[in-house]
């Protein structure tokens, strides 16, 4: 890690574009994914902020960011397990309702 | 331009590049393809960091299970015929546009902020290190999860039962409904033969590994789920209706063993959750390396129950 | 740089190569079968090579055994996804395919990547 700004900018851009795609997205999945990328970018944060010590990455940051990518997975799975429900309940991949207008 | 300084760079505009191909544009089958290379690509740059065990479950974890579960959820969602959404009216992505702009610029600060306070050494690593040698526990890692914050590491393997039963639950009671292959591939017998020990093995070899170098529990069970995802897509693990004692067993022995081992010390007089020796460790780690192997592989079948299909 | 690090670097730069190629293939080849083929022959040899070299470098029989392990678990990994890539794609001749089998190549891959 020789550059940490260089991974703080990457995970503000990372973040962002999740953000953005977060907003914008109306498939339930895409928005899965976009939090997926916003938390890639908090878990850069996490680890890049620690620091080095001994020319080594700070252990706790790293033991609470693998902790962070398995309950990731397990919401991931609970959020997948609701969407497949809802479409199969309505029909729908969407939480907004198809005739909606946002030009008003 | 130095090299380190090149390799930071470049992975950074990848990374940005890939995770734009995901997520703006283009089709969902696409978007959700270029997350899993996202992922692969987040691995390399965690082991660039200097970060193994990150890189590994971030590989396996991160980018294959959790790719694979939301590759079989697109699947589910055609198979109904879903409705896709109308795209975004410009006006909301203007809107939008404006807060994701405003969102990456407090990021940048704070991250850019908590950059130039990293002076002097961190106080939490410090005492890890320190304290590390004692143990017995020559990863790093696997202390700080299994022996200094063990109460987090219970929580979590909690967690991800807690997510297994809900996603049950919202899903309901269902048949098999993943595409089988013909079971009567010739070349299918004989590569399963293989694979399956070589897996278990390379996974325990992890487990084992994880005590003292970069690997452990969830890197383990993530290999144990990649061959449990096999078999089930090689019609080799079907999916039913009835649970077996054996999965229900599998599903909980990870909480069980950390609950009556952090309870069972107490009645030696060490704290609760205290971690009696590295046999301990390894007897955990064991435990959950099961649970979430299952558990991963019981909701990409979205099933209740798994068995073997004999020839 | 004495000997060793020379072969090995040599070695990387040969398993670089394969890989290449196994990525050009898939992007240029026109049907799934022939993507498969270059991908799973053409990586499994780079990824023999790039063990090669790591094993040269580690340079203890233990590592190289451990090693040679973790290449036949990707071979043989890599060998059944494309097994049942191909399958499918054979079953649903000309058209695309099917969303859920790539789930095949996700599981793989973990498997390679999981060591």
């Amino acid at each position: 890690m020789n550059h940490p700004q260089i991974w703080m900018l990457l995970a503000a851009g990372l973040f962002g574009l999740g953000l953005y795609s977060l907003l914008i997205a109306r498939h339930l999945l895409r928005q899965l994914i976009a939090i997926k990328i916003m938390g890639s970018a908090v878990f850069l944060i996490l680890v890049v902020s620690a620091g080095l010590l001994d020319g080594r990455l700070d252990g706790i940051a790293q033991a609470l960011v693998l902790t962070g990518i398995v309950i990731a997975v397990a919401a991931v799975a609970f959020a997948l397990a609701l969407v497949v429900a809802l479409a199969e309940q309505t029909g729908a991949v969407s939480l907004e309702p198809e005739d909606d207008d946002d030009d008003r | 331009m130095t090299w380190a300084l090149m390799m930071d760079v470049s992975l950074a505009i990848g990374l940005l590049f890939l995770a734009w191909q995901a997520l703006i544009g283009g089709s969902l089958l696409r978007g959700i393809i270029m997350f899993i290379v996202f992922g692969m690509v987040l691995a390399v740059a965690w082991a660039w960091l200097g970060s193994p065990d990150l890189a590994m479950a971030e590989a396996a974890i991160g980018a294959g299970v959790t790719g694979a579960l939301i590759l079989v959820a697109y699947w589910r969602l055609k198979r109904v015929n879903a409705v896709e959404p109308a795209d975004p009216s410009p006006l909301r992505s203007g809107v939008a546009l404006v807060v994701a702009v405003l969102g990456t610029g407090l990021v940048a600060a704070l991250g850019l902020a908590s950059v130039a306070a990293l002076e002097g050494e961190p106080v939490a690593g410090q005492l890890l290190n320190e304290a590390l040698p004692e143990t017995g526990i020559g990863n790093p890692i696997t202390g700080v999860l299994i022996i200094f914050r063990s109460l987090d590491t219970l929580l979590e393997i909690a967690v991800v039962l807690a997510a297994y039963v809900a996603a049950r639950a919202a899903l309901g009671k269902r048949q098999v409904d993943l595409p089988t292959p013909s079971r009567d591939a010739p070349l299918m017998t004989a590569l399963v033969t293989v694979i399956a020990p070589l897996a278990v093995l390379v996974a325990i070899y992890l487990l084992k590994a994880g005590g003292q170098i970069p690997g452990g529990a969830f890197q383990a069970s993530a290999l144990l789920a990649a061959l449990g995802v096999m078999l089930v897509l090689a019609g080799r693990l079907e999916s039913t209706l009835a649970v077996s004692l054996w999965v229900r067993l599998a599903l909980i022995v990870g909480t069980l063993v950390f609950c009556l081992m952090g309870l069972g010390v107490m009645l030696f007089g060490l704290p609760l959750l205290a971690i009696p020796g590295t046999w301990a460790v390894y007897l955990i780690e064991a435990a959950m390396m099961v649970s979430i192997a299952i558990t991963l592989v019981l909701l990409f079948a979205g099933s209740d129950g798994l068995k073997g299909v004999g020839r | 740089m004495n000997l060793v690090e020379l072969v090995a670097a040599g070695l990387l730069v040969c398993g670089l190569f394969f890989y290449l190629a196994g990525t050009v293939g898939l992007l240029r080849f026109p049907d799934a079968l022939s993507r498969l083929h270059a991908l799973t022959k053409a990586d499994n040899l780079g990824l023999m090579f790039v063990c090669l070299a790591a094993a040269l470098l580690a340079g203890s029989l233990r590592a190289a055994l451990l090693l040679l392990l973790v290449w036949l678990l990707a071979l043989f990994a890599a060998t059944v996804s494309a097994h049942l890539i191909a399958q499918v794609s054979l079953r649903s001749q000309g058209q695309a395919l099917e969303p859920g089998d790539e789930g095949g190549a996700g599981g793989p891959a973990d498997g390679e990547s999981g060591k």
